[in-house]
């Protein structure tokens, strides 16, 4: 790694709130005076017409990210972690607070953002355009894509006969051709398997080198020890710590326990 | 020591409260930009420029993807508008009499129902084409404005084998091959520049207020009525203030001037050619600027 690549910030999140507002669901009221029997009615009705109800995923959180830096995302689930992903990934618009970031963040996530009923070769080029590539560019890349991604035939075949894991080699191939400035991976390699995640780990480390910040959302703690320099923990939507990689996940590890 | 100290953030700021000028002057410095910040109009139309392989891909892919789930798979896309049009003809054409005033009404319904068809179907798909794309929306970076023109682009590449069955059974009901045919492109390219701009307005409506969409259909039913899709509205209605609102409106228009250019038994007035183009430039100007100035806040629930 070199010092002038390195180090720079490259996303800086400035107070950052994300509410969800759910749909088809009303939280049910606290428990108080007994209503009359037509308020009784009237929310009852109110659970089935107009049920939104506002969840904080996010609540405040700043930190600053550089050049370089594998950032792991740790903590329980429903603590806000992917949610804070997507919004400073930039597809997720925030309820308030500022992103800044030097480049176009990739992301990466467990769900099929590509097409099921389309052959793997069509995915590639259609992911590959959705990140900026030209169809010159994905042409020539398309090769290693598929090297890399190691499903070997199964490319002809539609998207929706592969497996979890080969879904996910795909995309995690896709995702890593265009060698973004910020590589945010969400989940998106507990599906592999061990000779996968030695691959991808090795890639990140490649991605690294090239001055890419690498986000990476996950439950394996063994993980994020191996791939990540530097943990932030969440806790209910809040930063709980951020730091070196071991403290943190020791401090998490010692928590959960 | 941690990031967030050393550059003087405050990390449980009360929410509300303005961002820090400390976060700002740093992002400058470094050549950070601001993200989901809305980009000007000019700036908007080149990244959709940009973006224009990829919205071809993404329309031809799914318009592919709509018959790739049976045995006799693409061969769908032409069978679908023949059964579909046998079965209007069935109805319209031997059980009920509804052909007054035109002589080729065989040719007259099809052309109706699958030109009316291309528009109520890319407003259908454009109005979810936000709504329904929310996990692709939330996790790839692109201009928002993709997702319409490709739903108005798919119905377009859906349209080409329908255009075929068109033309051929207008060919067996007996209509001769003329110079006015010639017209036919561009009487489609209005629909769907047309279209192109609706997509864009519902899509925006449809992803501020969403149970609009349940009131979709009864306005595309209304549309299908007032369109003059099963009669000629200047028999029934005239060239009354009514009959001439009728006829004037966008759907009615293209559907005239598609029926001008493939029967020999309509003439149009040079004015509806100008109200189609009108229609078309109207629609997809409003249409667009409506969609972009919500860019920043697709994908929030």
């Amino acid at each position: 790694m070199t010092e002038t690549t390195t180090g720079a910030p490259s996303l800086i999140v400035d107070d950052l709130h994300v509410t969800y507002r759910v749909f088809g669901a009303r939280k049910r009221g606290v428990a108080g005076p007994t209503p009359g029997a037509l308020t009784r009615v009237l929310n009852r009705a109110r659970g089935h017409v107009g049920a939104v109800t506002e969840v904080p995923a996010v609540r405040g959180v700043s930190f600053v990210a550089r050049h370089g830096e594998a950032i792991g995302l740790i903590g329980r689930n429903g603590s806000g972690k992917s949610t804070l992903l997507r919004a400073i990934a930039g597809v997720l618009p925030p309820t308030s607070g500022r992103v800044f970031v030097s480049g176009r963040p990739a992301l990466l996530g467990v769900n099929a953002v590509l097409m099921n009923e389309l052959t793997g070769e069509r995915n590639v080029y259609i992911g590959g355009l959705a990140m900026g590539l030209t169809p010159e560019q994905v042409s020539e890349r398309f090769d290693d894509i598929v090297e890399f991604s190691g499903i070997g035939d199964f490319i002809y075949l539609p998207m929706k006969t592969y497996s979890s894991g080969m879904g996910a080699r795909l995309r995690f191939a896709i995702s890593s051709a265009a060698v973004p400035d910020i590589m945010m991976i969400d989940e998106a390699l507990a599906t592999g398997d061990a000779e996968f995640r030695r691959r991808s780990a090795k890639r990140v480390a490649a991605l690294r080198k090239d001055a890419t910040t690498v986000f990476l959302v996950s439950h394996s703690i063994r993980q994020v020890r191996q791939i990540c320099s530097r943990a932030i923990w969440l806790e209910k939507g809040v930063v709980r710590m951020d730091g070196p990689v071991g403290e943190v996940c020791d401090a998490y590890e010692e928590s959960v326990s | 020591m941690s990031d967030v100290r050393e550059v003087g953030l405050p990390a449980g700021r009360p929410p509300g409260e303005d961002a820090s000028p400390d976060a700002a002057s740093l992002a400058e410095r470094h050549g950070l930009t601001q993200i989901g910040v809305r980009p000007g109009l000019g700036a908007y139309l080149r990244q959709l420029w940009s973006a224009r392989h990829f919205v071809t891909a993404l329309s031809t892919s799914r318009a592919y993807a709509k018959n790739s789930n049976n045995y006799l798979g693409q061969a769908w896309a032409v069978l679908n508008p023949i059964v579909f049009a046998s079965v209007y003809f069935l109805v319209f054409g031997v059980i009920l009499d509804t052909s007054k005033g035109i002589q080729n009404y065989v040719a007259f319904l099809v052309v109706g129902i699958f030109m009316f068809r291309f528009t109520s179907s890319s407003v259908t798909a454009g109005a979810k084409s936000v709504v329904g794309n929310l996990p692709l929306v939330r996790s790839m970076h692109f201009p928002r404005a993709v997702l319409p023109s490709s739903a108005a682009l798919t119905e377009l590449a859906t349209l080409v084998p329908v255009l075929g069955v068109m033309i051929l059974l207008v060919l067996i009901t007996g209509e001769p091959v003329s110079w006015t045919w010639l017209a036919l492109p561009a009487v489609v390219l209005m629909q769907y520049l047309f279209n192109t701009g609706i997509s864009f307005a519902a899509a925006r409506v449809m992803a501020s207020a969403r149970d609009l969409l349940n009131l979709l259909p009864f306005a595309l039913r209304l549309m299908l009525y007032v369109s003059g899709v099963f009669f000629s509205i200047e028999h029934y209605v005239g060239n009354t203030p009514i009959g001439l609102a009728m006829q004037y409106q966008p759907v009615a228009v293209y559907l005239t001037l598609t029926r001008a250019s493939l029967m020999s038994e309509f003439q149009v007035a040079p004015t509806l050619w100008l109200a189609g183009g009108l229609w078309a430039l109207l629609a997809l100007l409003i249409g667009f600027v409506v969609f972009w100035r919500a860019e920043e806040r697709y994908g929030r629930d």
